[in-house]
C-alpha cells in the first residue's frame, strides 16, 4: 500500500499537553522516538491496531493506547486514564489558535448564565463581575481581564454556554 | 398484559428498561427534555415525547407533562426507574388515578417507607431490627442511665431536638457517662432551648449491605440475597457487590427473612431494597433496618448477575398483576459479581462533576462483564443531570476473580474526551483494604483518601501513538491510502 512507504518518511513533530512539550521523531524505519534531538529514549515500535488503537513497545513493554478527536485536540487514553494532548509537526505554523483572549471573559466548562452584571457602553475596571454562571450547583463569577468598556454581550441569561467562547467582549 | 410502557426517565436506566421490554415485546415511549433530544435513550424507543426545557422541575419531575405524555402517546404503563419520581408516593397516586399502570409498590407503600421516623417505628412493630435507642419519657441522669444500659456501648447521647452535632456525645463506657449527659444535656438546652435527650447505640465503621426484594399483588414477597455497598464516598456508592464479604450463610438468612417481614409490613408490591448497616463480621455481626428504597436500585444488576433472573422484566410481570416468576427456594446466589459506577468527575479535584462531549467511547467487551450506558461516542454530559457515564458489572466464579475481570475491563474502557473516575475505581480494587473485603462506609473518605490522587501516565508511548496517529491522519488526507481510517474522519452515524 502507497500509504505505507510514507508511514515510514521520517518527521518531526512537537506534543503539548497543559505544562509540557516534547518533541517527538519519526525515524526513517518507521520508529518513534520521544524526546528527539539524540535526547530521547530508545526508539520505540508504534503499531495500528482497529479504532484508533496502538500498541506501543519500547522493546520490553507493550503500551495499548486509544488515540481519537479532531486534529486540534488529540485525546488519548490508556489504562482507563485519558488525557489530551496536541500535536504539531514541525515547521507548520501551529493549527491552533492562540487562547489568549479567547479564555478571558469564556465560561471555564458548560454552565448556565444565570446574571448579567454589565450592560453595552459601560466602563469597567479589572476585576470586576460581568457576569454569574452556575454550573454542577456552583456560582461562578466572570470577571474583567483589563479594563475597558463592553462593546458587546454575547449571551442571555438562562443560556448554557459553553467554554472557550467569549461572552463579553471589552473594547 | 402491559401493551405500551412510557419510561419517565432518562439515561442508561431508561435504555436498560426498554431493552427489557423489547424482549417482551411491549412498545415503549421515551420522554426528553430540550438538553436530551439526541440522547441515545429517545432513539432506543420506537416512541419519543418532548417533556419541556432541560431543567428536570420542567421535565423529568414534571407529574403534569409525564401524564400529559402517557395520554397523548397511548401508553398504558409507566415505569419511573431511579430517581427523579421513583419514590414519589403522589406520582404513583397520580398514575393510578389516570388509570395507568406504575410499575412499582402502591402510593401507601411509599408513603410509609418515606419518613424514616415511621419507617423506623414500623419496622420495629415488624420484629426488624433496628439502631437501639429510645428518648426515656423520664429525663432523671438515673433513667437517662438506664437507657443507655438497654442500647448498648458505645453509643451516642444527642439532643433530641437538634442536628448538626450539637449537643452530642460519643460515650465508650459506663466511666463517661455522668459527664456526658451533663455536658450534652447543657448543649441541648442552649443551642435547642430543649435539653431533652437522646440515646443510641453507635455503630462503628459499619458496612452497608442491603436486600434485594420483590413482592406481588397476591400477597407473596422473596429476597434476592444482597448487596454490599459499602464502598461509598460522601454517602455516594462506588463499588457494589454480591455476595457480601462480611455475611455468613445464617446472618444472610437472617437479614433475608427480615427484608422479607418489613416488605409485607407494609403491604409492599414490586422491587424494593432494604437497606442495613452491618457492625462486625461472621457470626458475631449484628444488622439494623436502615431505610427502605421502594424502586429499582442503580445497583440491581449486581443481584441479577448472581442470581441470574431480570429484575425489570420481573417488575414489569408484577405491576400487570401476574405472581412472582420465582418462588424464594429457586432463587441461588452463583459466583460473585462487582459493579463500578463510573463517573464523569475529577477525583483529583474533589470529584468534580465534567460536563462535555464525550468524543471517543470503547467500552470493553470481555465475557462476564456487562455495560450498562446512557451514552455513546458524540453524545453530550450536561450539568443539568447525573454525571454517571456507565455501570460496568463483572461476574465471574470467585470474589477474586470478578475483582480481575472488572479490573480488566476497567482499563481498556477508553473514555475519550472529559475526564472520568476509572482510573480511582481502578485504584480502589487494587487496594489492599478492598482485595480483604475491609471495606467500611467511611473507608474512601478516611484511610483510603489517597486513592483519589491522579497517577502519573506513561508520556511516551501517549506521545509515540499519538505522533504515529497524526501521521496516519495527514496521509488521509492526501492522495495515498492511510493504512488505518482514523476514526475521526469516518464519523458516518455521529452527531457533531
Amino acid at each position: 500500500m502507497g500509504g505505507e512507504s510514507d508511514m515510514a518518511r521520517p518527521g518531526r513533530y512537537t506534543v503539548r499537553d497543559d505544562s509540557t512539550s516534547t518533541a517527538v521523531e519519526i525515524l526513517a524505519d518507521g520508529r518513534v522516538r520521544v524526546g528527539g534531538d539524540g535526547g530521547g529514549g530508545e526508539p520505540m515500535t508504534v503499531t495500528p491496531l482497529c479504532d484508533g488503537r496502538y500498541a506501543v513497545s519500547d522493546g520490553h513493554v507493550t503500551t495499548h493506547v486509544r488515540v481519537t478527536g479532531p486534529p486540534d485536540a488529540r485525546f488519548v487514553s490508556v489504562g482507563g486514564q485519558a488525557a489530551r494532548l496536541e500535536v504539531e509537526p514541525e515547521g507548520v505554523a501551529p493549527r491552533r489558535k492562540p487562547r489568549a483572549g479567547a479564555g478571558e471573559t469564556s465560561a471555564p466548562m458548560p454552565a448556565t448564565v444565570i446574571d448579567i452584571a454589565v450592560e453595552i457602553g459601560q466602563h469597567v475596571e479589572a476585576g470586576a463581575v460581568l457576569l454569574k454562571l452556575e454550573a454542577m450547583k456552583m456560582e461562578l463569577p466572570i470577571r474583567a481581564p483589563r479594563d475597558g468598556t463592553v462593546s458587546a454581550i454575547r449571551c442571555r441569561i438562562g443560556e448554557l454556554v459553553q467554554p472557550g467562547v467569549p461572552l463579553v467582549e471589552l473594547a | 398484559m402491559i401493551r405500551r410502557l412510557l419510561v419517565a426517565n432518562r439515561g442508561e436506566i431508561a435504555v436498560r428498561i426498554m431493552r427489557a421490554c423489547d424482549e417482551l415485546g411491549i412498545e415503549t415511549v421515551a420522554v426528553y427534555s430540550d438538553a436530551d433530544k439526541d440522547a441515545l435513550h429517545v432513539r432506543a424507543a420506537r416512541h419519543a415525547y418532548r417533556l419541556g426545557p432541560a431543567t428536570a422541575a420542567e421535565s423529568y419531575l414534571s407529574i403534569a407533562r409525564l401524564l400529559e405524555a402517557a395520554r397523548e402517546t397511548g401508553a398504558d404503563a409507566i415505569h419511573p426507574g431511579y430517581g427523579f419520581l421513583a419514590e414519589n408516593a403522589a406520582f404513583a397516586r397520580a398514575c393510578r388515578e389516570a388509570g395507568l399502570i406504575f410499575v412499582g409498590p402502591p402510593p401507601e407503600a411509599i408513603a410509609a417507607m418515606g419518613s424514616k421516623i415511621a419507617a423506623r417505628q414500623t419496622m420495629q412493630a415488624a420484629g426488624v431490627p433496628v439502631v437501639p435507642g429510645e428518648t426515656p419519657t423520664d429525663q432523671s441522669d438515673a433513667a437517662l442511665i438506664a437507657a443507655a444500659h438497654r442500647a448498648g456501648f458505645p453509643m451516642l447521647v444527642k439532643a433530641s431536638a437538634g442536628g448538626g452535632g450539637k449537643g452530642m456525645r460519643v460515650v465508650r463506657d459506663e466511666s463517661e457517662l455522668a459527664t456526658a449527659i451533663a455536658g450534652a444535656r447543657h448543649e441541648a438546652t442552649s443551642a435547642f432551648g430543649d435539653g431533652t435527650l437522646y440515646v443510641e447505640r453507635l455503630v462503628e465503621r459499619p458496612r452497608h449491605v442491603e436486600i434485594q426484594i420483590m413482592a406481588d399483588a397476591h400477597g407473596h414477597a422473596v429476597h434476592l440475597f444482597e448487596r454490599d455497598c459499602s464502598t461509598q464516598r460522601r454517602h455516594q456508592k462506588v463499588i457494589e457487590e454480591s455476595p457480601s464479604p462480611a455475611l455468613t450463610a445464617s446472618i444472610r438468612k437472617q437479614m433475608g427473612d427480615a427484608a422479607v417481614k418489613a416488605a409485607l409490613a407494609v403491604g409492599y408490591q414490586n422491587a424494593g431494597t432494604v437497606e442495613f448497616l452491618l457492625e462486625g463480621t461472621g457470626e458475631e455481626a449484628r444488622f439494623y433496618f436502615l431505610e427502605m428504597n421502594t424502586r429499582l436500585q442503580v445497583e440491581h444488576p449486581v443481584t441479577e448477575a448472581v442470581t441470574g433472573v431480570d429484575l425489570v422484566k420481573a417488575q414489569l410481570a408484577v405491576a400487570a398483576g401476574e405472581p412472582l416468576p420465582w418462588s424464594q427456594d429457586e432463587l441461588h446466589q452463583r459466583g460473585h459479581a462487582i459493579e463500578c459506577r463510573i463517573y464523569a468527575e475529577d477525583p483529583a479535584r474533589d470529584f468534580l462533576p465534567q460536563a462535555g462531549r464525550i468524543v471517543g467511547y470503547y467500552p470493553p467487551v470481555r465475557p462476564g462483564v456487562r455495560i450498562d450506558s446512557g451514552v455513546e461516542a458524540g453524545s453530550e454530559v450536561t450539568v443539568h443531570y447525573d454525571p454517571m457515564v456507565a455501570k460496568l458489572v463483572a461476574h465471574a466464579e470467585s470474589r477474586d476473580a470478578a475483582i480481575a475481570r472488572a479490573r480488566a475491563a476497567l482499563a481498556e474502557f477508553d473514555v475519550l474526551g472529559l475526564v472520568t473516575n476509572i482510573p480511582f475505581l481502578l485504584r480502589v480494587l487494587d487496594s489492599e483494604a478492598f482485595r480483604r473485603g475491609q471495606l467500611h462506609t467511611g473507608f474512601l473518605d478516611g484511610e483510603g483518601s489517597d486513592l483519589c490522587a491522579s497517577p502519573a501516565l506513561p508520556a511516551a508511548a501517549l506521545a509515540a501513538a499519538v505522533v504515529r496517529h497524526e501521521r496516519a491522519a495527514t496521509t488521509n488526507g492526501s492522495s495515498a491510502p492511510a493504512a488505518r481510517p482514523d476514526p475521526w474522519t469516518t464519523i458516518d452515524g455521529w452527531r457533531v
